[in-house]
């Protein structure tokens, strides 16, 4: 559990947000501490993409805000921070016709200038990258296209690809849906260990309610009939790290 | 549950037809159009009044190109390599400046004022024939190899910088926008964003422009910029018609040859571009 004397480093306050004259959520109020590891939850349609968009900024709430505190960077809007946010897309958004070390290497894009990486990247970062899909299981060809791999294999690449960016934030939207179990534990085990040991918050769209009591801190559960109507609530995380 | 059938006894309505302007969509407008074009046109297809035995005179010139005169191979040979130099590197030019003009015209890379701009440049360069490109050309360089690659070079930017554009349109731009997101650069965004997606539909159209550059460095050379079309141009000036065919044959073998591996490099290219498509993604 976090120490509450500390800042926050996600912080939301009265958010909600309203799409074809429907509320998804509101009054939404959420302290994110370094190291938590928050699940959002609830049944299909409900609005945790959106709610998760507005998190990391790539949407605009229709009402409230969204502050960050993160160590190194004196700016506090989402927008600002883009650059330090690790960001699982639900529909992964590789590069269909790179292979599989240059998208998960893409991830580190934003370390370097295009001089350095007009020729590719440094040897020594390969090897990093490749380490990554090994530990995944998808080092069996990392030369091949991401469009030429299997739905769980590309969402093992893209997983391999938001760890090896290093960033400050972690948001995944549903990262383990087309996973069998044994992959699922290792990608969210990966999670669970950058917020135990590096004291990275993660915020995470799950279905599953194991997953969520073996990895989650705090689980965050949207309510389909009333957007007021959210829960939070704290789950007590198991020993992960022998997981993974 | 399947549905009730309509009793015997139950009278069904007649059946709505479509008025005959409800049908003419754009297809079938076009289609009749060009119809009545061809009826219009008929009355070019009509004789000079000059009672010529056209199929007599057909026979008559045809047999002037057999058999091929071949003691001009060895020529034909050296005028061939250098069309086929005049294809490739005016070919490579057009890429350069095609990349560079179709970035500013993809409506989703460039502003739209120089999108606007870009396309009608590329417009006004593809309206002006190869041929007409090389009479410029000749006039400008004077009659040599270099002005039919400055010609081809030309004439190919108009349907490169098309093709270019389009490729990089095609491209789902929110891959680009995520590497954006994470702090890429612009450039870093292109290369790793748009480029890998672009790269085999611009490939297969760079082999295209080389296949059909060389088709027209055969003909350019007419009008004086290098190549085969100048040897042709001699021949015929002459009546020497069994060299023009050796010439011909020679088109004819390298442009097969050419087609052939340009379909199948192209082929191969779309193949590894698309498979496995429906599973994966």
């Amino acid at each position: 559990m976090q120490d509450k004397k500390q800042e926050p480093v996600l912080s939301a306050r009265g958010i909600g947000l309203q799409r074809g004259g429907r509320w998804l959520f509101r009054d939404l109020d959420l302290d994110l501490y370094a190291g938590e590891f928050l699940a959002i939850v609830g049944p299909s349609g409900v609005g945790k993409t959106t709610l998760l968009s507005c998190l990391c900024g790539m949407l605009e709430p229709s009402e409230g805000s969204v502050s960050f505190k993160l160590s190194g960077t004196s700016d506090s809007k989402p927008v600002e921070l883009r650059r330090h946010f690790g960001i699982v897309y639900q529909d992964l958004q590789l590069i269909p016709n790179a292979d599989l070390l240059t998208n998960v290497l893409c991830g580190r894009l934003g370390r370097f200038n295009s001089l350095n990486t007009l020729l590719g990247f440094p040897k020594k970062l390969r090897q990093e990258a490749y380490r990554l899909l090994y530990e995944l299981g998808v080092a069996e060809n990392p030369h091949k296209w991401a469009k030429h791999m299997s739905g769980g294999e590309k969402q093992r690449v893209a997983a391999a690809r938001v760890l090896f960016q290093k960033p400050k934030i972690y948001f995944a939207d549903e990262p383990v849906s087309s996973l069998d179990a044994y992959y699922a534990g290792r990608v969210l085990g990966l999670l669970r260990q950058e917020a135990d040991e590096k004291a990275k918050p993660v915020l995470c769209v799950l279905h599953n309610a194991e997953h969520i009591q073996r990895f989650a801190d705090i689980a965050l559960s949207l309510n389909q009939n009333d957007p007021k109507a959210h829960k939070m609530r704290r789950v007590r995380p198991l020993n992960v790290e022998a997981q993974v | 549950m399947s549905p009730t059938p309509t009793p015997e006894h139950e009278k069904v309505p007649p059946l709505a037809e479509l008025p005959w302007y409800r049908r003419l969509n754009l297809l079938n407008t076009t289609l009749l159009i060009f119809v009545l074009a061809v009826i219009f046109s008929g009355s070019q297809i009509e004789g000079n009044e000059r009672d010529l035995d056209i199929l007599k005179n057909l026979g008559r010139f045809l047999s002037d190109f057999f058999p091929p005169d071949l003691s001009v191979l060895k020529s034909t040979g050296s005028a061939l390599i250098e069309t086929v130099e005049i294809a490739i590197l005016a070919t490579f030019f057009a890429i350069i400046i095609s990349l560079i003009i179709a970035l500013g015209a993809a409506q989703t890379i460039g502003p739209t004022w120089l999108v606007f701009s870009m396309r009608m440049l590329l417009n006004i360069i593809r309206t002006i024939p190869s041929l007409i490109w090389a009479v410029i050309a000749v006039a400008a360089m004077g009659a040599n190899a270099m002005a039919g690659v400055a010609a081809l070079t030309l004439y190919s930017t108009g349907y490169l910088g098309k093709f270019f554009s389009e490729a990089f349109e095609s491209v789902d731009m929110k891959v680009a926008r995520s590497l954006r997101g994470i702090g890429a650069d612009p450039l870093q965004s292109f290369q790793y964003g748009i480029w890998p997606h672009a790269k085999p539909l611009i490939w297969s159209h760079c082999i295209w422009m080389l296949e059909y550059n060389i088709r027209s460095a055969s003909i350019i050379g007419y009008v004086g910029a290098g190549g085969l079309g100048l040897q042709l141009h001699a021949y015929q000036e002459f009546h020497q018609w069994d060299r023009f065919a050796t010439v011909l044959c020679c088109i004819l073998i390298v442009v097969t040859v050419l087609d052939f591996l340009s379909e199948r490099i192209r082929r191969r290219i779309a193949r590894r571009d698309g498979s496995n498509d429906a599973l994966s993604d």
